[in-house]
């Protein structure tokens, strides 16, 4: 190609050239929109872009003056209508209100916190055990446990992970005038909310 | 059509013409080789595995009606298949012990093609397609166990994810895209994969892995099915448990071609190097060995170093494996403290094994040279086969035998179908097949015995396989064929059959001990066509072997020819 080009025009392209160029351009260009479609493949369903209610098991939305000190609850969330993905466990979290000397007492949402409940290790569901002397999560298939102040594996195979692995995805809540508590439209990035089944990195 | 003449009637003008038309298609590419005789199966079971390929196709197929993927349903309607549909048991027991076969088919195909040196010569596509597709084959089988979805199954997808995630950079990506989000996703997904893309990325392989030469072995075909079949009947599959993620499971381990990996994670090291780096380092190193292999010889007693490798893979795997299955029995232990594998010890014994691998094959190899050198000094023993004379009313007698023996299996067969003993039936079912093996082996065995002429009668008959001199195939034709008595044995004495290949036998190792087809030998005269071709540009390269290496090439060749 380039010793067909006239020898002294250093500068100038031969139309040869300019149109393998343009063809290459356009071969480029017509592909181009197709690389979006690479979104087909995963699942949109966690693309929420509105707050949505906390809703508790019995139907009611979660209220920071009802809902008890050293409690939790599984929440659905995102919840549909169909009982099949309701009962996914990618879309169930534990709300939990702290005990007292953790700020459970305090009315606001800081005296809340709500994790994924599928385990780091290995996806078996955890729960959270307000018993005196347990007050943490704990998944009953290998022994993991988790700190309900933020989240991290303190014991069990989950521990051992390295992070992002180690801890737990959450969820940010907001409180409305009511004292209605309210989920956050969340990031799902092991920078934010973390990724379900995966984890979240801990900001110091 | 009337018949005409020559006695073509309109269906054989039909089939004529079908088969006119196939002449233009790939498929006359193909030359298939059906052995007239017993030849061992290491030369096929590339073609093995590809019959297994087919089975599970079937059964699969058949199985797709009844199965339903959907995150609540799966495991139902597994159960559903293997205790309430009419033949469902069988079918889904045919496809779990047909997977495992193809795997390890697989597996011994490539390992035997790796240590006759056959990647090499032009051969290289293949066998890098053949890579691939073992890969493959393994992701179709993990990705059928998953679709259960029973306690192990999730364990398994839950760790498959978590790797898929730690590949660094695009990891999650991958992962979102191929899992998609939650067990619901995956459940489908992998059933896609496992039903529609892998099986279509396979085919697609198999056609460019194919050679040009196939053996179709109809009762080593049929031996592989009836064992698949017994041994459905006799380890008949279970269900597993179902999962529930709320309630513990137990310790499961997962199917034998994974243990290997999933001794390396129980080390609980970081998942990215144990899970994904370490089995990609294999899956690399076999990849290009074609390209790293200089030797100019095939067989493994000249190729130490490549030899030696491929021994301490296979070490390697057989111990990772094993170790894999092993969890400490003591239930006092903690759970965690049962699983985890001291990761010290587990990879001092894993670089321990590659100088014992290395000092075994130069051990071998040292050993193996040393016979042959003993064996040429030696005069020549008489070969060690002894052929079993039938006479030919007893052939018919066999084969009438065993066909009465088949009309009870049937009979059998029936009715432990009646009476519900589904795994039973399985195993007779199996048997059929192999007795059925055995049918055509014999069959095959009178047909070709009754093309040899009979032997010429000899005057003071030596009793058979004394022969000191097996070279000299009936020196003196006395009497015409016709003259010989009546109790003329099916087989010829065992002098005239070893003679041919005794004088092909020693020059090359890998073909005195493979089976010489028309196919296999014509491949071998291929390969070494293109290595002549080859050589002396290989010579200007200068490669660091020594000439001396290059001479004894060229007068092996030679001698093969």
């Amino acid at each position: 190609m380039a010793q067909q080009s006239p020898p002294n025009s250093g500068r100038k392209v031969s139309r040869r050239d300019f149109l393998k160029l343009m063809t290459a351009a356009g071969t480029v260009m017509t592909f181009i929109p197709f690389v979006d479609w690479g979104k087909f493949l995963p699942n949109p369903a966690g693309n929420i872009s509105a707050k949505a209610k906390l809703e508790l098991p019995d139907g009611s939305q979660a209220n920071i003056k009802t809902f008890p000190v050293n409690h939790a609850e599984t929440v659905i969330y995102p919840k549909t209508n169909d009982q099949t993905l309701n009962k996914e466990s990618f879309r169930l979290w534990q709300f939990i209100r702290l005990p007292p000397e953790l700020g459970g007492n305090r009315n606001d949402v800081s005296a809340f916190r709500m994790y994924s409940q599928i385990c780091l290790h290995l996806w078996c569901l955890w729960k959270y055990w307000p018993d005196p002397g347990r007050k943490r999560g704990e998944c009953p298939c290998h022994g993991s446990m988790y700190d309900p102040i933020n989240g991290k594996a303190f014991a069990g195979p989950a521990s051992l992970q390295s992070p992002p692995s180690n801890v737990l995805p959450m969820l940010n809540l907001e409180t409305d005038g009511n004292g209605n508590i309210w989920i956050l439209p969340p990031i799902w990035s092991p920078n934010a909310n973390g990724i379900v089944g995966f984890g979240r990195f801990l900001k110091v | 059509m009337v018949a005409t003449v020559t006695g073509e009637n309109s269906l054989v003008t039909f089939l004529r013409w079908i088969y006119a038309g196939i002449d233009r298609t790939i498929f006359m590419g193909l030359k298939f080789t059906f052995p007239g005789r017993f030849v061992s199966p290491l030369g096929f079971l590339g073609m093995i595995t590809f019959v297994l390929f087919i089975i599970l196709g079937i059964t699969g197929a058949l199985l797709m009606l009844w199965y339903e993927p959907e995150l609540d349903r799966a495991w139902n309607s597994v159960q559903n298949i293997n205790n309430t549909i009419p033949y469902g048991f069988h079918i889904r027991n045919i496809h779990y012990h047909a997977s495992n076969a193809m795997v390890m088919v697989a597996l011994l195909h490539m390992y035997y093609q790796y240590f006759s040196g056959r990647y090499k010569i032009r051969n290289e596509i293949i066998w890098v397609t053949g890579v691939i597709i073992g890969v493959l084959t393994i992701l179709e089988a993990f990705t059928g166990y998953d679709i259960i979805f029973s306690e192990r199954a999730e364990l398994a997808i839950s760790i498959a994810a978590s790797l898929t995630n730690s590949i660094p950079v695009l990891g999650p990506q991958l992962r979102d895209a191929f899992f998609g989000g939650g067990f619901h996703d995956f459940v489908l997904r992998f059933y896609a994969f496992h039903v529609f893309f892998l099986p279509i990325a396979l085919l697609g392989l198999m056609v460019v892995h194919f050679p040009r030469f196939l053996v179709f072995d109809v009762p080593m075909v049929m031996a592989v099915a009836g064992a698949i079949m017994i041994t459905g009947g006799v380890f008949p599959i279970d269900l597993g448990t179902k999962f529930v993620p709320t309630s513990p499971p137990g310790i499961t381990v997962p199917e034998w071609y994974l243990t290997g990996l999933y001794a390396f994670l129980r080390t609980q090291y970081d998942k990215f190097v144990t899970g994904v780096a370490w089995p990609g380092l294999l899956i690399l190193t076999l990849l290009v060995m074609p390209f790293v292999d200089r030797y100019r010889k095939f067989s493994w007693k000249d190729r130490p170093l490549v030899t030696a490798i491929g021994i301490t893979s296979i070490a390697q795997i057989m111990v990772t494996t094993y170790w894999g299955f092993y969890i400490d029995p003591n239930i006092q232990k903690s759970l965690l403290e049962r699983l985890v594998i001291d990761p010290i010890f587990f990879y001092s014994v894993m670089l321990m094994l590659v100088p014992l691998s290395f000092g075994f094959t130069y051990m071998m190899i040292k050993l193996a040279k040393n016979a042959e050198v003993k064996a040429k000094l030696q005069p020549k023993k008489p070969s060690g086969k002894s052929s079993i004379n039938i006479p030919e009313n007893w052939i018919y007698i066999v084969f009438v035998a065993l066909l009465a023996f088949q009309i009870y299996l049937n009979i059998a067969a029936y009715y432990a179908v009646l009476s519900g003993m589904k795994n039973f039936s399985l195993f007779i079912v199996g048997i059929i097949m192999l007795v059925f093996a055995g049918m055509f082996h014999i069959y095959r065995h009178a047909k070709t015995m009754a093309k040899t002429p009979p032997p010429p009668p000899k005057p003071m008959a030596p009793p058979a396989g004394a022969k000191p001199v097996p070279s000299a195939p009936s020196p003196i034709p006395a009497g015409l064929p016709g003259t010989s008595t009546s109790g003329k044995p099916l087989s010829p004495p065992p002098a005239s059959k070893s003679a041919p290949t005794a004088t092909q036998g020693p020059a090359h190792e890998t073909t005195s001990t493979k089976p010489v087809s028309s196919g296999t030998a014509n491949i071998a005269g291929a390969t070494n066509e293109g290595r002549s071709q080859k050589t002396p540009s290989s010579v200007e390269t200068s490669t660091p072997d020594p000439a001396g290496d290059l001479n004894g090439n060229v007068r092996d060749t030679k001698k093969i020819r």
